[in-house]
């Protein structure tokens, strides 16, 4: 019994690295080398933070963190910021999952656009601090604001094509365990 | 059940709470060690995209290559009119091409009557651009050659048409090509034909602005940037772009290279260059003559005697 909890478990995580390794294969491609553009949504973040409202049980923290940091280096950020951010986020949602399962979606999405607003208000302020060079603060912001209206696009998409559904009051799993 | 959060068995908790503040602390010294010692830090990032990025290999290359052809696709609607223009282009082209083969032969020969010495001929290596850096903040690309083929840090990097960047970083097969665009770029340049100097300061935007020209009346858009050579990080005379007067009234460079389709990038070797230092001293020989005791006495006594 225990391993089929195991293995639904796994499905899901590896479900999650490959949505995660074909967002970041596509930030990759070198279609676009011209610089000039609208800033798009961080995508990950936005799964991140769906999936962790939705099934905590199915992202870790340990992974998320091994993801994001994954991107740190390829993206050419500093290294370890930007994670650092993301988990303090990821770990203020998990733990309002167990209140939100039953509040409506604008307020959910309010207080997820919150968490990314303050992460990279947070983001910004430390690494002036340190005096590391930035790009400019109105792409920062876009950026931003790409990432929050892109929220309820990437919980639709996770919602309707992979049936990633809130945890309903009361449930339990299948060792009676209550989630 | 207000208090209960989640996961509620009373031994997780606590541990996953310790698991996550030491994650975080691992982050945040990170975050410090990239910020204190950059460089190695760099190193290590460069180490770690060599090791993942070639592996995707197999996958960017067709799926860029299949995106392309499909935006080329939408071209072909009018191909006919395109072969036309090509064809008057072509036609052109072969006359202009007679005449700098023509102008060469004539340079070689001046040249050779002058006994000029040119700069020692460049070679290059050739890379793919195997991905961008996939953040909009920064303007570099990766190349499928590394120190394996004898790339090192800060060589120039053209498409054939003109300064792309230069190299920043180098894996055993890859090396990160930070472009002319980046924020953090800064190119020695020449203003053609006034000879003014200036430097090329990335942005971020697709007309990187040239700062620094001492006297801007003498330079106007129109003009050709090439790289200046100074401070012999790069070679001299890489043809770079034209001036442009930019929305805001700066100087900006329209860049030569094509930057919407970076696809194979020339690594120019570049050999370096052998740099005057110190001021010439005194011209006086180079062994001092033995001073003998007689010259000695005798050179007083006139020094005397004056």
């Amino acid at each position: 019994m225990a391993d089929v909890i195991v293995t639904h478990n796994w499905r899901h995580r590896t479900l999650f690295l490959g949505l995660s390794f074909i967002i970041v294969f596509a930030r990759l491609l070198p279609l676009d080398t011209g610089p000039g553009q609208f800033p798009g949504p961080d995508l990950l973040v936005c799964l991140a933070f769906a999936w962790v409202l939705r099934r905590p049980d199915y992202v870790p923290v340990a992974m998320i963190a091994a993801v994001i940091l994954m991107t740190d280096i390829l993206f050419m950020r500093p290294l370890g910021l930007w994670t650092a951010c993301v988990v303090l986020g990821y770990e203020f949602l998990r733990s309002r999952e167990p209140f939100s399962r039953d509040l409506p979606f604008m307020l959910e999405w309010t207080v997820v656009g919150t968490v990314i607003t303050a992460m990279t208000l947070g983001y910004v302020i430390v690494l002036a601090v340190f005096a590391v060079d930035q790009p400019a603060l109105g792409l920062t912001l876009l950026q931003m604001l790409a990432t929050i209206a892109a929220y309820p696009l990437v919980v639709l998409f996770s919602a309707r094509l992979l049936g990633l559904k809130k945890i309903p009051p009361g449930a339990v799993d299948q060792l009676g365990h209550k989630l | 059940m207000a208090t209960d959060r989640g996961n509620s068995d009373e031994y997780v908790r606590p541990i996953r709470r310790i698991l996550v503040i030491g994650l975080l602390t691992f982050l945040v010294g990170l975050f410090l060690l990239w910020r204190i010692d950059s460089p190695r830090a760099e190193r290590f990032r460069a180490m770690l995209v060599d090791r993942f990025v070639p592996s995707m290999d197999w996958a960017l290359v067709p799926v860029t290559k299949v995106a392309d052809m499909i935006e080329g696709f939408e071209s072909y609607s009018r191909i006919y009119d395109q072969n036309q223009e090509l064809r008057r282009e072509l036609q052109q082209m072969r006359a202009w091409r007679e005449a700098a083969l023509q102008l060469e032969q004539e340079n070689a020969k001046l040249l050779d009557l002058n006994k000029v010495r040119l700069d020692p001929a460049l070679t290059y290596v050739t890379g793919v651009v195997l991905a961008d850096s996939g953040s909009p903040f920064r303007q570099s690309v990766l190349l499928n050659v590394g120190a394996r083929d004898g790339i090192m840090d800060g060589w120039a990097t053209t498409d054939g048409l003109g300064l792309v960047g230069r190299i920043s970083g180098v894996g055993q097969t890859t090396s990160r090509v930070i472009l002319l665009t980046d924020p953090g770029s800064r190119i020695p340049v020449t203003v053609q034909p006034s000879g003014q100097r200036g430097i090329l300061a990335g942005d971020n935007s697709a007309l990187p602005p040239v700062d620094f020209i001492e006297d801007i009346d003498r330079v106007r858009p129109g003009d050709r940037v090439v790289s200046s050579g100074d401070g012999g990080v790069f070679p001299a005379g890489l043809l770079v772009g034209q001036l442009v007067t930019g929305p805001d009234q700066r100087l900006r460079v329209r860049l030569s290279a094509d930057y919407e389709r970076l696809e194979f990038l020339r690594v120019l070797r570049s050999q370096s260059a052998e740099r005057i230092g110190e001021p010439g001293g005194l011209v006086v020989p180079e062994f001092e003559p033995e001073p003998r005791k007689e010259e000695d006495a005798v050179a007083q006594g006139e020094a005397g005697d004056g």
